[in-house]
């Protein structure tokens, strides 16, 4: 009974809400006009045209997620960074064991596994690369990574990080270097301002109306969208070894953390 | 007139994949036990996935229409494919592997298992 109440809930809720966001808005009985926002969105993302307000990128998504309504996204990689830490300070005092034989899975598993880690690398970057140009951009791009991770603890175990490089502190390392990245990406009108004595803003992307600050538009005729391609670029560092980090702490065998937290903890 | 022959074999194989997908989904559904099963939905991902990928490859690289479009859709359909070819079997290759060192299926009669008698059991 309580379960079809729960149900019942759901699709009135759902189909209220419908309502309201399709007819009642249509026919103007709501003073909230979505429809215009999501219009203003798409004819700015890329107009030349109009280049106070554009973000000269033909990818909506990534328009609107970086530049539009930035500060939602360092809101979002904030809360990443401290997931990050949380994971990282659970697992405080616990050192990634050094190489042991583990077996893994078996050889054919390896050689197509061995195929498909550099194909999926080639796909990771063309994503942040491509994010300001088509679907995808940073956090894609480095979730695609990420699964390199996963591959290797499955297939190859645990101990095979160190053997392609990759160890706790290096991937930890990087991932903050991407943070600092899309911080610095942030501060550079501002130093701009500093040095110049122009007048720029926080997280500028290009000319405002009482602004002559911009970041290029294009590299030899190749359109980056101004800091867009930097920010990708940026948040792929940060978000594929953040993935790595939180990977490789979870493909850890429980026997060999409570080993080493044991005392600690008193388990 | 060569693209109309790419056009119908791309054509063709999709219909093979069709076909095969159909056989596969019996297969899934009739089949008694794990490993014959296995076997079945590994007909339908490799087979009903490999030959349509290539016949819609070859459709896009015969459409004149889309200009060098074309390529990028079809090159991308033969790597997709490809892809897909070497990843399915290991897939299904892990699976079976790991339900046999496991024993958590015993199908009902073995006339001879190999493996185990390889491994000493």
């Amino acid at each position: 009974m309580r379960k079809y109440i729960v149900l019942l809930s759901i699709v009135l809720t759902t189909s209220v809400l419908a309502y309201i966001t399709t007819y009642l808005e249509a026919i103007g009985l709501v003073g909230l006009d979505t429809r215009y926002l999501a219009k203003l969105f798409l004819t700015l993302a890329y107009n030349p045209l109009a280049r106070e307000l554009t973000v000269l990128s033909p990818e909506a998504v990534t328009s609107i997620v970086w530049d539009f309504r930035g500060i939602d996204t360092f809101y979002e990689t904030v809360v990443f960074y401290m997931a990050i830490i949380a994971a990282l300070a659970i697992y405080r005092g616990v050192g990634y064991p050094s190489i042991r034989s583990e077996k893994g899975l078996s050889i054919i598993v390896k050689v197509v596994t061995k195929l498909l880690i550099p194909i999926n690398i080639a796909i990771a970057v063309s994503v942040a690369a491509h994010g300001h140009l088509t679907p995808g951009g940073g956090f894609q791009a480095g979730a695609a990574l990420a699964v390199i991770s996963v591959l290797l603890a499955v297939v190859f175990s645990a101990s095979s990080f160190a053997r392609v490089g990759v160890s706790l502190s290096k991937a930890i390392a990087l991932r903050t270097v991407g943070l600092l990245a899309i911080a610095a990406v942030v501060f550079v009108p501002v130093v701009f301002n500093a040095l110049t004595g122009v007048q720029a803003y926080l997280m500028q992307n290009y000319v405002k109306v009482d602004s002559e600050f911009a970041f290029p538009t294009h590299i030899q005729s190749q359109l980056i969208s101004g800091t867009l391609i930097w920010f990708n670029l940026a948040e792929f560092l940060a978000v594929s070894f953040g993935f790595f980090v939180v990977f490789m702490l979870l493909s850890l065998r429980e026997d060999v953390v409570r080993e080493q937290l044991g005392e600690e903890h008193g388990h | 007139m060569i693209e109309e022959i790419v056009r119908y074999v791309g054509a063709a194989l999709l219909v093979l994949g069709t076909f095969i997908n159909l056989v596969g989904a019996i297969g899934l559904n009739r089949f008694k036990n794990f490993y014959l099963r296995l076997h079945a939905a590994t007909v339908s991902t490799i087979g009903g996935t490999f030959y349509p990928l290539l016949g819609l490859a070859l459709i896009s690289f015969s459409t004149k229409d889309l200009g060098e479009w074309r390529f990028f859709m079809g090159g991308s359909l033969v790597v997709a494919a490809f892809v897909l070819l070497i990843l399915a079997p290991a897939g299904s290759h892990a699976l079976a592997r790991a339900t046999h060192r496991t024993s958590v299926s015993r199908p009902e009669p073995i006339i001879a298992d190999h493996l185990e008698e390889d491994r000493g059991r």
